[in-house]
């Protein structure tokens, strides 16, 4: 028999052989529930308009008694479901949990006593999320969209937008995902921190005017967003009377920018930090 | 992975692939390519000179039918005494003769927007001549084209000096009825209607360079591709006829073209755009317009019937580009039309004082 010297998989293979084995582990865990109700809440809300304007045909949804029709109703719903709510719900929850909940469970030795690097282990579990997140909520925005668009609208006239619309919510799991991956491996009680950010934070500096609002992932992400802001609420018009767009190139390279970098951080500090296991 | 992992991924991919596949057969279902845009440009390009201001395109066809328009129809009253006066004074009857038209200005016009329409169709054309006659036109030939000349006496020729100015450019200064209203059937199937010089310069221009050799505009009107509307300027050939005071010319954005897309069926969606000197001044004409579009929705915000409209207004900058996007809804027109209907509430006689 030869004892030929075992080698150490590249951080490629190590960060694909980790998001094999997570993507299961995300896709039937308990918070799967909770990420199927995130997915298929808008399809049931879509499906019950649809069954309602089919059964009475004047019960298409108004705003302030002008008649809303299906593109505009699809544009709402991303905006307010899917884009205010969804993604950075998904980001937090997930993004924080990479490391956090192997933390939690006491299962983070098993990984990292494994011949590979730590890093590959937090870019296998963000690629898992990303791919969990990207099949589940892209599906759901599709049957949406042909739930709801063809009242009163045409799919063929708001396909682009629908294209815009998928890329847009990629874009925004992924940054969304870095950025709380990055908390998770950095602080302790990363999912308060982080629902903080996204749900204090975010909200509160784009409704003001000045630099602040270039700390968010929002900002940029919103510029990526074919329909138009809907001013549902005060807030919202406020948000819309300051509602700066930055150009669509420089808001993807932000947006670029923010994921390589959280998702290097993130990885620098699993490489570094020491995880102490409560007992 | 595990079994059932794979069956969720090919599931969830599927719906998309599905959705993807479905959307774009829905999307070219819609948006034909039309041969126009293959080749560069309709055919009525040809007698475009190459040089203009502004080149306009709609299909009256697409318009006059589509659903936008019957509602329109409906619940507007429109007065259509202008359609009916061009068809009395002229044959043509523009809702059912006409199927596109494509309206140019030229730089060498002054005093207001100058210029030409072309438009194919279907027209009687002996009954035309004999109508334009009977109303005092006269009809000439020139390079064995008839030109129907109406005098500067003639009402049509009245209607028509309020949009095309005389034609000052210096080949037609001078020449006898240049500045008359004239009608030229310069195909079996295509009118130019407009000043007779320009008609003239029109059957001069047939084999001249056109404005499919200005690769600027065309460029741009290849863009527009997807509206049945649609319109692209020289911004600062507009401005310079515009005899602006200096003052209130230097407030004006350094904006170089312009161009305005619309594709009219169930509502109106199209698209503004201004193409701008340099990035700085595009980035400050977006925040003028955003602006705008923020006060705009802000009062719409008491016109509930405004709403859907102001809904649509979206604002972005591309580079030197500033894009306006706006989709009207039909709901919208009937609010607008429904407002201009409303009967004012009837005002009570004022009696005699003291009676």
């Amino acid at each position: 028999m030869s004892d030929s010297p075992r080698t150490q998989p590249s951080f490629a293979a190590s960060a694909a052989r980790i998001f094999d084995l997570s993507l299961g582990q995300m896709l039937w865990s308990r918070r799967s529930v909770f990420l199927a109700l995130l997915a298929g809440g808008p399809v049931l809300l879509a499906v019950g308009i649809r069954s309602l304007v089919l059964i009475y045909p004047d019960a298409l949804p108004r705003v302030n008694g002008a008649l809303v029709g299906g593109g505009a109703l699809f544009g709402m719903m991303m905006w307010l479901l899917y884009i205010r709510f969804v993604i950075p719900v998904l980001g937090v929850f997930y993004g924080t949990a990479l490391i956090a909940d192997e933390v939690d469970d006491k299962t983070i030795t098993y990984l990292f006593t494994r011949p590979i690097p730590r890093g590959a282990v937090l870019v296998g579990k963000y690629l898992a999320y990303l791919g969990c997140t990207i099949l589940l909520v892209l599906p759901s925005v599709v049957l949406v969209y042909f739930a709801i668009v063809p009242v009163g609208g045409s799919v063929g006239e708001s396909f682009p937008a629908l294209l815009k619309d998928l890329g847009m919510l990629a874009i925004g799991l992924a940054a969304y995902g870095a950025v709380f991956a990055w908390v998770g491996a950095r602080l302790k009680r990363p999912l308060v921190i982080g629902l903080v950010f996204a749900f204090g934070w975010e909200p509160g500096v784009l409704l003001f005017p000045g630099y602040l609002k270039r700390l968010t992932v929002a900002y940029y992400l919103q510029a990526l967003v074919p329909h138009a802001m809907p001013d549902d609420s005060t807030v919202s018009v406020l948000m819309q009377v300051f509602h700066e767009v930055p150009p669509v190139a420089e808001s993807l390279a932000w947006l670029a920018a923010i994921t390589l970098v959280t998702l290097w951080a993130a990885g620098r500090a699993v490489e570094r930090r020491e995880y102490v296991l409560e007992q | 992975m595990t079994t059932k992992t794979r069956y969720f991924v090919i599931a969830s991919l599927l719906v998309l692939g599905v959705g993807m596949g479905s959307g774009l057969v829905a999307y070219y279902s819609s948006y034909p390519m039309s041969a126009f845009m293959r080749r560069g440009g309709p055919d009525e390009f040809k007698y475009v000179p190459a040089d203009v201001s502004v080149l306009a395109y709609a299909d009256v066809q697409d318009v006059m039918h589509s659903q936008l328009r019957q509602k329109l129809h409906d619940a507007v009253p429109m007065s259509e005494n202008g359609q009916r006066e061009f068809q009395d004074e002229t044959g043509i009857n523009i809702e059912t003769d006409i199927e596109h038209v494509v309206a140019f200005a030229e730089p060498g016009s002054t005093g207001g927007p100058g210029g030409m329409v072309l438009a194919r169709g279907t027209f009687d054309v002996p009954r035309i001549e004999a109508l334009m006659s009977e109303h005092g036109a006269r009809v000439e030939d020139y390079k064995g084209v008839h030109v129907i000349r109406v005098g500067a006496h003639n009402a049509m020729a009245d209607l028509h000096r309020g949009m095309a100015p005389s034609d000052t450019r210096p080949d037609r200064v001078g020449v006898p009825g240049a500045n008359d209203f004239a009608v030229s059937f310069i195909e079996p199937r295509l009118v130019a209607v407009g000043n007779a010089g320009l008609v003239r310069a029109a059957i001069d221009q047939k084999n001249s360079p056109n404005v499919t050799s200005n690769e600027e505009m065309m460029k741009i009107v290849r863009s527009l591709e997807g509206g049945n509307a649609w319109a692209v300027g020289r911004f600062d050939a507009i401005r310079k006829q515009a005899h602006l005071p200096a003052n209130m010319a230097s407030q004006i954005p350094p904006i170089t073209w312009f161009s305005i897309s619309s594709h009219v069926n169930g509502g109106i969606r199209g698209t503004v755009r201004a193409e701008t000197r340099d990035s700085e001044a595009a980035n400050n004409l977006r925040d003028v317009v955003g602006g705008f579009v923020a006060l705009a929705k802000l009062q719409a915000g008491s016109n509930p019937e405004l709403q859907g409209m102001m809904h649509s207004l979206d604002v972005s900058v591309a580079g030197n580009t500033v894009e306006l996007t706006f989709a009207i809804p039909a709901e919208a027109f009937n609010a607008l039309g429904a407002l201009g209907t409303t009967k004012k509430p009837a005002q009570k006689p004022v009696g005699p004082v003291g009676h």
